[in-house]
């Protein structure tokens, strides 16, 4: 029990970027092992899985079947159970968007596995893995060690280690694993998008708007604007989604969304604790609020003491004529 | 039909401090249903008034807790439950579920499980998961919508994922989580709340569930505990005038490679 299973994602006709991720760090904690480094492709990601190869996996699996088309945990856990099966993994990776979540918690579950979710780093200390996540809106770090002879599920957040690159010249033997009839208990009848949907978490830039912006109209008219001008999403504070000016899906915070981008610009927004939680891993974090003592001044990298009503509308400006949009 | 409610504990806010037994400090800050977990219960008083039966709003705690079990009481629960047994003192997220588990097998009659989708604390959002594994029933989780839930028959709900929404459907008994989304959960009356002030819930230990030391032991063992570091110090933009200011800012994020 020394290698690595990194479970695989597809977006389009490419790997996933956090799976690229996992093929790094992956590569790195088998060698540390003296395992090897295995990716498994489910159902419609296999038409990824050579891909794998060229990031670093020594050797591909693939797991096949009418019922695997959509994601259910039935048929999800099945598939990996069938790699875990001849690849007897140390460590299994995957990601932590919802339906990984879902996935691995019930994987660990029933390997009667290690379960880490959130990792944000992974390490082979004297033979045994040790694992960091954040928990408590990111005010507590928490680095805990597997005893040997259980694997460990680790769903990595993204962003934690860099991607692997691409070697063309090469590649891993890939494998189908056959696997017994499928009857997931849960039926998916259909799949649509979400009208509105915001990818927050996945945004480089985010704008966020606090109480500060007075009312929704004005909300409206400046934070959208200034994302815009910048190419990233819009946020909010919980005091002004609770209040309906914004729909949940903008919220960041503890009971929101979590961020981490390589801006956030944080406009009439106190900085309350909570609120904290959602965003203060982001790279660069600029301020603007008209008192000085607000708290979010604490974190921020740039802090600027003024009205939304008059700074907004400028720095959107500033921003078109500089970057010429 | 019998809707259990899983509520967990949590700080109202999560600036915790550590001990040098790297246990969580809360000291001082008041502990809350977890914010997920009212929309939970929410859920759960909703479909009982429609079908009947039981909500029983279940939690792991000390006795202390028995105020919020009494809160769930009043907004609509038909029945609590608390689980209280020092071994419960440093649960992991699947070794509460497996406390859990072995109440709600111990219930012997329930048809659905309603959790938040992740407590506000720990967030990791494995406890609905590892529920369903251990109770061998299916799971929904992220629901945002329920559609139908025929008792005796099955659940029918919109899973509400990053960028698409799910219609899925699976027989009962099963395991739910819940979104924000979901409903806006209720304030309890004065008068249900003084109505149910006195009531006193059963409460179960280890022993009465079966549950042995091994069962309750976490899989890693925590061996750091740290605040986060600290960010670099910041800098305050000055300037006569707001368009000065902006321009410096300006300037500033263009140096940083942030835009
Ligand atoms: C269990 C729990 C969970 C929570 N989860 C979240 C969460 O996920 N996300 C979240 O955001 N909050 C959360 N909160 C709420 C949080 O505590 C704060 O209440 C909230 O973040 C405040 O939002 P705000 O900063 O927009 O409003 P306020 O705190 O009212 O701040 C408004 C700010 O705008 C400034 N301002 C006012 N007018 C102007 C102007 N013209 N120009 C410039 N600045 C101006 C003010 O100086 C002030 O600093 C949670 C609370 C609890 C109890």
């Amino acid at each position: 029990m020394s290698n690595v299973l990194v479970i695989l994602e597809a977006i389009g006709n490419d790997l996933a970027a956090i799976s690229r991720e996992l093929l790094g760090k992956g590569r790195q904690l088998a060698d540390a092992l003296g395992g090897k480094l295995a990716a498994l492709a489910i159902g419609p990601t296999t038409a990824v899985a050579a891909q794998a190869g060229n990031f670093g996996a020594d050797q591909v699996y693939t797991v096949q079947a009418p019922a695997l088309a959509n994601y259910t945990t039935d048929g999800y856990v099945a598939a990996a159970k069938a790699a875990v099966e001849v690849c007897q993994p140390a460590l299994i990776l995957a990601g932590t968007g919802f339906q990984m979540r879902d996935f691995g918690a019930a994987l660990a579950t029933d390997l009667q596995a290690g379960l880490i979710v959130d990792a944000t780093d992974i390490q082979v200390v004297e033979g045994a893995i040790q694992a960091t996540r954040p928990s408590h809106g990111g005010n507590v770090i928490n680095t805990y060690r597997f005893a040997a002879g259980k694997p460990v599920v680790a769903l990595v957040r993204k962003q934690s280690f860099p991607e692997a690159t691409a070697q063309p010249e090469r590649s891993a033997p890939v494998t189908e694993l056959a696997i017994a009839d499928l009857h997931p208990r849960v039926e998916v009848q259909a799949i649509a998008p979400k009208v509105g949907a915001v990818n927050l978490t996945d945004a480089a830039i985010i704008v966020t708007g606090g109480r500060g912006l007075g009312n929704k109209d004005n909300y409206y008219r400046l934070i959208p604007p200034l994302a815009e001008a910048l190419g990233g999403a819009y946020g909010a504070s919980r005091a002004i989604v609770d209040d309906g000016w914004v729909p949940y899906e903008h919220q960041v915070g503890q009971t929101g969304k979590t961020v981490s981008p390589k801006l956030y610009i944080a406009a009439g927004v106190s900085g309350a604790i909570q609120h904290l939680a959602g965003m203060r891993t982001s790279r660069a974090i600029v301020a603007i609020n008209k008192d000085p003592e607000a708290p979010i001044f604490r974190i921020a990298t740039l802090g600027l003491v003024g009205d939304v009503n008059e700074v907004l509308p400028l720095l959107t400006e500033e921003i078109k004529r500089r970057l010429n949009r | 039909m019998h809707i259990v409610v899983c509520l967990k504990q949590v700080p109202r806010d999560n600036s915790v401090k550590i001990r040098p037994d790297l246990t969580i400090d809360a000291e001082g800050i008041e502990k809350i249903i977890n914010l997920f977990d009212e929309y939970a219960l929410e859920e759960g008083i909703r479909w009982n008034e429609q079908h009947g039966g039981k909500v029983t709003a279940l939690s792991i705690g000390t006795p202390e807790w028995v105020e919020q079990l009494r809160r769930a009481l009043a907004m609509g629960a038909t029945d609590a439950l608390l689980l209280n047994d020092p071994a419960f003192a440093q649960l992991d997220t699947i070794t509460a579920a497996r406390v859990a588990a072995a109440a709600i097998r111990k219930l012997g009659d329930v048809d659905l499980v309603i959790t938040g989708r992740n407590s506000t604390d720990d967030e990791s959002g494995a406890f609905a998961p590892a529920l369903a594994r251990l109770l061998g029933w299916p799971q929904l989780t992220y629901v945002g919508k329920v559609l139908e839930l025929q008792p005796g028959g099955a659940i029918k709900a919109e899973r509400h994922l990053e960028s698409v929404i799910e219609t899925v459907t699976c027989r009962l008994p099963a395991v739910m989580s819940v979104i924000k989304d979901i409903n806006e959960p209720r304030y309890p009356s004065l008068l249900k709340i003084k109505r149910v002030a006195k009531v006193e819930p059963p409460v179960w230990t280890a022993a009465d569930l079966g549950l042995s030391a091994a069962d309750l032991t976490p899989t890693a063992q925590l061996v750091e505990r740290v605040p986060p570091p600290p960010r670099p110090k910041g800098e305050m933009i000055d300037g006569p005038d707001a368009a000065t200011k902006v321009r410096k800012l300006v300037d500033k994020l263009m140096e940083y490679q942030v835009i």
